[in-house]
């Protein structure tokens, strides 16, 4: 297939129309039809940890079909072929983000807690944030409520990449999203760590209660179970651990209180956003509960009464904790920025490579309970992938071309987005 | 386990890595898990055990975390340790009887909070425990401060464990009651919100009995027999604690006498109200009253309560007549020992002076004239027992928790150091090992010698800049700048890197 027709058209469309309707309706152009990707590298962060050098992956109807060597795999016919010389890594996945909805709509500071929220209903698959993330390699998104309450709402996870939300929608509720201290001591006149966490504990409570109650009525244990509760249900996938919550946590206290009360009171499945500043000093507790503490968007923590510098991710595992994750908190810092936080946490004492590119693709993905279908490179998952310069670690490379859902959604030849 | 949990933990890591491990100390003097089980003799010491009269020489044996006996001379079981204590003085770990530090802030915004926890609050990484640890208090109740009008649940902590539940002592222990007024408000409004509270509380409990009492009926198949007003008296027995909103367990606690109250009173006016109110809820025997340092002048009303006190960590009081201009100083303690009151001593929140540490407040009440022997229970056996724990703290006597110090010397000396902490028995402080006290111990030469501070690396300079734009959490992050700094030693450029940072003051500061 030729594409040098269609994208001199389309540069002198995108004159008219502006260059990112141009950048989309390219991807759209190729959206049809099953490729094959030749590439130097491939990283497919499946549990074996396998890398192909010199390999092919076949894409067909949107998931992977097929990764091998290119001398041993035969490319069926009809199959586009994109010759890469380079790596090609799963797409990125930020457990953190906010920008995949409406930038005015985080946060309903009316109350401390408001979980009848969703972010479902703002997902905007048009946010030229999204394609800006694209452009780093991301193509997969936690979309959750801001942190101005203890409870602000469920999250979504979706693609960066669609035409429509029902297409980009990966799950929904994707977490319940708990802000433990920080920006909601700023609510009213201010509030204090008693006060939230008894607020947080006791609304909780309430939906376990009500969770309880219903689950031995629906099973005839009880004749009048309570009457359905529209909020009260989302919580439920929460007990049953079907999704999990994600904390805004940091500092040692509050993280204490998320492993202390949500983890073991609770018993929810608890994935932690930020887990910065000294959070790391849980090691031991978050080793012996096997959590997974994502780190960003600051890679470090310059401890002020001991004057000392630590890098937040190289002091999780170098006390035994395997498996750490990155995020940005984007807009905090740019979504296309995600593969920096690794870099930044490399640069501050984390010193495999290796992991931390799985800290970016897989390790988050598991931690949102989405690894059945992102994170790594394995036939029928969806083919979200970076076609990469080389290491999304390392900054003086950069990726080329990202496709979601076998769909290429960026293309540096197309439209460049430099970083 | 014992060496895990003391400080020397610190010095178990990697050669070039103490820095880092420096920055984990406040995790490294604190380490999960439960004590073994431990035999220990501490033979040959100077024993002060608070509840009875000073042993020049004795012994005392630890078992399983409890003191089980002390005398001039025991026979060591064939499976103790034996810490020989020649020269050094025995003292029960002391007890902080009120204090909000340890928490993020020091009250809620709201004005009643009895149902909020300070368990929800306890940050066991500031310094503030470590400090303590280091100056011997081993017991540490923290509370609501005094800016409300009914703060949340308190609770005794030791000040080693890495969670607040490995911290505890006792749970449940008071809710803080104000009749000084929060900001905000003035005396009556105060008043009428105590009011206010307790009336819907017993109208809460009035229908709740109401309920219960017919549930009851109607379990046992029964017709309705009583008018209300009886059945919310029959009905009262019925409730359970499940009951009762979770908003209004703890108040209801509070008028059964299950919790205690500590009420606070800023001056004088407030110490009637503040015993009418206890007599009228029915708290008054689990009163324990916090005094502002001019509550001396309600001595009469104070004697005929005969009610504990908790004092400010001002020991005096100072006024001038505003008309001859001439100063009047009291000192409250002495006054409260006249008026033949137990009474608890306070540390100063965010002091750099003398009168952080508990010792020194001690001491000089004996310089006031209160007897040694009172000076000392004043700071271990009465807070204590104002805290319904006078079965387990305070003393070293045969029972109680094994908190127990080995001090260089007399309790109350100046040049008396804390040199091992044991908590419940578990070895978990040595100033051998404490890296905070380092340099405050080295000898001259040692300090002199080969000088880091001459080829401080640029990035040791960078993080000593970062210094002087701090993001501070709290007031246990403030960098140490209690002492004076010398000419030269600038932070900003001064040639010196993290290891040459200020000193502590004297007993390590912060």
């Amino acid at each position: 297939m030729s594409m040098r027709p269609s994208i001199s058209i389309l540069v002198a469309f995108a004159i008219v129309a502006g260059l990112f309707v141009a950048a989309r309706a390219a991807a759209a152009d190729d959206a049809s039809g099953p490729i094959a990707i030749k590439a130097a590298k491939i990283i497919t962060c499946d549990a074996t940890d396998t890398i192909v050098n010199n390999g092919v992956v076949l894409v067909s109807k949107g998931k992977i079909e097929l990764i091998g060597k290119a001398s041993e795999v035969k490319i069926p016919k009809g199959y586009r072929i994109i010759e890469h010389d380079g790596w090609v890594v799963p797409g990125l996945v930020d457990a953190h983000n906010h920008i995949a909805g409406s930038l005015s709509d985080l946060n309903d500071g009316v109350y401390l807690t408001n979980p009848g929220l969703r972010t479902v209903d703002v997902v905007d698959p048009r946010n030229e944030n999204l394609e800006n993330g694209l452009s780093g390699g991301v193509t997969s998104v936690l979309l959750i409520p801001g942190s101005g309450n203890n409870m602000s709402g469920f999250g979504t996870i979706t693609k960066t990449f669609g035409n429509s939300t029902d297409e980009m929608l990966i799950r929904s509720p994707g977490s319940l999203k708990i802000a433990q201290a920080g920006n909601p001591e700023r609510y009213w006149y201010g509030v204090g760590r008693t006060f939230m966490n008894w607020n947080t504990r006791n609304t909780l409570q309430k939906a376990k209660e009500y969770h309880d109650e219903r689950t031995d009525y629906e099973q005839g244990g009880k004749k009048d179970g309570p009457a359905y509760d529209i909020v009260w249900e989302d919580f439920r996938g929460l007990f049953e651990r079907k999704y999990p919550v994600s904390v805004h946590t940091q500092i040692y206290q509050v993280y204490m209180s998320t492993i202390t009360m949500l983890r073991d009171h609770f018993g929810l499945d608890v994935m932690t956003d930020h887990s910065t500043f000294d959070s790391f000093k849980l090691a031991s507790h978050i080793k012996e509960r096997k959590m997974i503490p994502i780190v960003g968007p600051r890679q470090f923590y310059p401890d002020f009464r001991d004057r000392t510098i630590s890098g937040c991710a190289s002091r999780f595992r170098e006390q035994g904790v395997e498996k750490v994750g990155f995020n940005t908190d984007a807009p905090v810092i740019p979504q296309e920025d995600l593969c920096y936080q690794a870099t930044m946490a490399c640069w501050f004492g984390f010193d495999d490579h290796y992991e931390a590119i799985k800290g970016l693709t897989r390790i988050p993905a598991e931690a949102l309970g989405v690894l059945n279908e992102v994170g790594s490179i394995e036939p029928g998952k969806d083919a979200d992938l970076g076609l990469w310069t080389g290491s999304p670690i390392d900054p003086r490379e950069h990726c080329q071309m990202t496709i979601v859902d076998g769909k290429v959604g960026y293309d540096v030849k197309v439209r460049r987005r430099t970083r | 386990m014992l060496k895990g949990r003391s400080m020397k933990i610190a010095h178990c890591g990697r050669i070039g890595r103490r820095v880092s491990l420096m920055l984990a100390l406040a995790v490294s003097l604190s380490v999960a898990g439960a004590a073994d089980a431990q035999t220990i003799l501490f033979e040959n010491a100077r024993i002060v055990p608070v509840s009875s009269k000073d042993i020049k020489k004795g012994s005392v044996l630890v078992k399983d975390g409890k003191i089980v006996r002390v005398a001039e001379s025991l026979e060591a079981p064939f499976d103790a340790k034996v810490i020989d204590c020649t020269g050094k003085t025995l003292f029960p770990g002391m007890v902080d009887p009120h204090t909000w530090r340890g928490m993020d802030v020091p009250n809620e915004s709201p004005p009643v909070t009895p149902f909020v926890n300070v368990y929800d609050a306890i940050d066991p990484s500031q310094l503030f425990f470590e400090d303590s640890l280091r100056d011997g208090v081993t017991s540490i109740h923290i509370i609501a401060a005094n800016d409300c009008v009914i703060g949340g649940m308190s609770r005794v902590v030791h000040p080693i464990g890495m969670t607040p539940e490995e911290m505890t002592t006792a749970g449940q222990v008071a809710l803080k009651l104000c009749i000084s007024p929060k900001n905000g408000f003035d005396r009556m409004l105060q008043m009428a919100t105590f009011r206010e509270t307790f009336a819907k509380l017993d109208e809460s409990m009035k229908s709740l009995a109401e309920k219960r009492y017919e549930d009851k009926l109607r379990e046992e198949g029964k017709d309705l027999d009583v008018p209300p007003e009886e059945e919310q008296k029959r009905g009262r027995e019925l409730i359970r604690d499940e009951d009762v909103d979770e908003k209004d367990r703890n108040l209801l606690w509070l008028t059964q006498g299950k919790i205690r109250a500590f009420i606070y009173c800023g001056k004088a006016m407030d110490v009637r109200p503040a015993i009418a109110l206890a007599k009228k809820h029915g708290f008054y025997e689990q009163t324990v009253l916090v005094l502002g340092s001019e509550c001396f002048k309600a001595t009469d009303e104070l004697k005929d309560a005969r009610r504990p006190v908790v004092l400010d960590a001002n020991l005096v009081h100072r006024e001038k007549d505003p008309i001859t201009g001439e100063e009047k100083e009291t000192f409250v303690p002495r006054q409260m020992d006249r008026a033949g009151l137990k009474f608890a001593l306070q540390r100063q929140a965010s002091s750099s002076l003398g009168d952080r540490y508990l010792w020194y407040q001690a001491a000089r009440c004996v310089a006031e004239g209160v007897s040694r022997d009172k000076a000392l229970k004043s700071i271990t056996l009465w807070p204590a027992e104002m805290l319904g724990l006078g079965e387990r703290l305070g003393s070293i006597e045969s029972g109680k928790d094994a908190n127990i110090l080995v001090l260089t010397g007399d309790p109350l000396d100046a040049q008396t150091w804390v040199e091992h902490v044991y908590v419940q028995g578990e070895h978990v402080y040595d100033r051998e090992e404490d890296i905070r006290l380092k340099k405050l111990f080295a000898k001259p030469a040692e300090e002199a010698g080969p000088s880091t501070s001459e080829s401080a690396p640029a990035d040791e300079e960078k993080a000593a800049e970062g210094d002087s734009k701090p993001e501070l959490k709290n007031a246990d992050d403030q960098p140490r700048q209690d002492q004076p700094r010398r000419p030269g030693e600038g932070r900003r450029g001064g040639r010196r890197g993290p290891g040459g940072g200020p000193r502590p003051g004297p007993r390590g500061g912060e």
